[in-house]
């Protein structure tokens, strides 16, 4: 079951062209990194996933819904403005499931079920807060946070809603290295939790598209990679998927060898940075294929 | 260095020196009139301010009780204006923050009314509402409305980003919940604060009112007692205004507070 597939689609701003044909298909369980040089389309690319800007030719599907506008469906997680000010971290991460289950009227005119229905959200937001390690800061608001507790608190607030897809837009670009090292780790964990929910035979619980510009970042988190770019034969007419491979697979206990990708880094830098290199990238696209076959992981953890 | 930080006792003793100062100097201003012209009624001293109080709080002539009676008719007139001005101000001023074509369709009126003064605006609301306690709530509410409005309207398009919202759909919000759970929110202390802002217009408006139409309330009792030069009376009325004033500003404030605390001082 595919929870995203992108099916030709182009975008363009008057005569800048920006995305041309771009086809995707991520499957459920999935967390897939998404790399490309500067102003190649990825944020526009990942608003029309997310909706709120549909593309101008081609279609985009959470599993089967056509996706026309923002809906629950598929979560996001900005860089910057991640929280409600107003709200406290348990707050925020309880927000969504007010909006999702209770409408106004509901919460005018019912007090006392939604006051019983406010705890139980409360109460499921806390053991979220739980799990990503801010049990102590609920009752904070966001500007008495750091910027890697308010992400955690973000990436929370999304996966509460348990959305078919999750969107990470350079979450972790605005924080120093410990914080986005931890931060790294806690997409680790989510990563096994989808494989432990394979072995139950169970649909794997977290299929996540982030967006970096960090090259060591996106192999370290990711069990796919895929580079969008402008340099390709017909790149005049918009960037589109260069590169599309596999990753290697970490646990969050193994150690970091970023020696162990550096030959991976070195064909994204080739296949997606280059501007020079504009030859076929055929050779580059080949996940769905290589997933047929074995998988030799440089690490050799999985 | 500028704006070093003082101890907080230094805040207390300089502000209270403030306050000391103004009553030696007005103190030794009417002792002086006074040695002058024992009858001097310009600047009162104590014992003619009491002479005022007892009037103000004696039933006159009519068996009306000045301050009662000034007080009621204010302050209604001042809390009805006030709401009305603000609850349009919030309505027109989030729909404009929210909506493009409210935006476009209110603005330019609103920039156009924002200038116009509305003291000036009497003869108009007189003509149109007669003389009543309409024609003061529409001098306040409409006064105060313009620039009130125009300034919701900047902080609910400023001061909440697109991703705000385009994630609190994200989240299964409907398009009344984005605009109640997450721009009103979110602009609230905006709206206190500009609120706070206002009142002192709105005292303005409302005193300039009274003065020229009214038969009772604070306007009106400054107006006669100032020709009598009764100014024992009259600083009496201008302390309890400005009471009024700074009670109305701590109130919003600790609303404020109270309500948005994740907002800080």
């Amino acid at each position: 079951m595919n929870a995203l597939k992108v099916e030709n689609v182009s975008h363009w701003f008057g005569d800048n062209l920006v995305l041309h044909e771009v086809n995707l298909a991520i499957g459920a369980g999935q967390i897939v990194s998404m790399v490309g040089p500067s102003g190649c389309g990825k944020s526009t690319l990942l608003r029309a996933i997310l909706g709120t800007h549909p593309p101008k030719a081609g279609k985009i599907f959470a599993e089967d819904t056509l996706v026309t506008k923002p809906s629950r469906d598929v979560g996001i997680v900005y860089q910057h403005y991640s929280l409600y000010d107003f709200l406290t971290a348990q707050q925020n991460v309880a927000f969504g499931l007010m909006l999702d289950e209770t409408t106004m009227s509901f919460r005018i005119f019912q007090p006392g079920k939604w006051w019983s229905l406010n705890e139980q959200h409360m109460q499921e937001a806390a053991a979220l807060l739980e799990k990503v390690g801010l049990a102590a800061a609920k009752d904070l608001y966001p500007t008495e946070m750091s910027g890697g507790m308010r992400q955690r608190v973000a990436i929370a607030q999304a996966l509460i809603m348990k959305p078919k897809l999750l969107l990470l837009d350079e979450p972790f670009g605005a924080l120093d290295e410990a914080t986005r090292e931890e931060l790294q780790l806690m997409l680790l964990k989510l990563y096994e939790e989808n494989i432990e929910a394979k072995k139950n035979n169970k649909r794997p619980p977290h299929t996540i598209l982030i967006v970096t510009h960090e090259l060591n970042e996106a192999l370290y988190v990711a069990d796919r990679i895929i580079g969008l770019s402008q340099y390709h034969q017909g790149g005049e007419r918009g960037a589109t998927i260069v590169y599309d491979k596999m990753a290697p697979i970490f646990k969050p206990n193994d150690p970091k060898e970023v020696a162990d990708f550096l030959r991976q880094k070195e064909d994204i830098r080739k296949a997606v940075f280059d501007a020079d290199h504009l030859q076929h990238h055929e050779e580059f696209v080949s996940y769905w294929k290589d997933k047929e076959k074995p998988y030799q992981t440089p690490t050799g953890s999985e | 260095m500028i704006r070093h930080p003082i101890q907080k006792r230094t805040q207390i003793i300089l502000g209270v020196t403030s306050v000391l100062l103004l009553v030696i100097l007005y103190s030794g201003l009417s002792w002086r009139q006074h040695r002058k012209n024992p009858k001097d009624t310009t600047i009162p001293n104590l014992s003619q301010f009491v002479e005022g109080w007892k009037k103000m709080a004696t039933p006159d002539a009519a068996d009306e009780i000045w301050i009662v009676e000034d007080a009621w008719a204010t302050y209604s007139r001042l809390l009805l204006g006030l709401a009305f001005g603000v609850v349009l101000a919030v309505i027109i001023g989030m729909a404009m923050g929210c909506f493009r074509e409210a935006e476009a369709f209110f603005q330019p009126p609103l920039g156009f009314a924002a200038k116009i003064p509305p003291t000036a605006m009497l003869a108009v609301y007189f003509v149109l509402v007669g003389t009543e306690m309409k024609m003061y709530i529409a001098m306040i509410a409409l006064g105060i409305f313009p620039t009130l409005a125009q300034a919701i309207h900047q902080a609910a398009k400023k001061d909440v980003s697109e991703h705000a919202i385009f994630k609190a759909y994200t989240l299964g919000a409907s398009h009344a919940e984005a605009i109640w759970n997450v721009v009103y929110k979110q602009v609230l202390p905006r709206i206190i604060e500009n609120v706070r802002l206002q009142i002192g217009p709105a005292m303005v408006f409302l005193i300039a009112a009274e003065w020229a139409v009214a038969d009772v309330g604070f306007g009106y009792r400054l107006r006669i007692q100032s020709r009598l030069l009764s100014m024992n009376v009259v600083y009496t009325y201008l302390a309890i205004l400005a009471t009024t004033g700074f009670l109305m500003d701590w109130s919003l404030s600790f609303l404020r507070r109270k309500m948005c605390p994740w907002f800080g001082e």
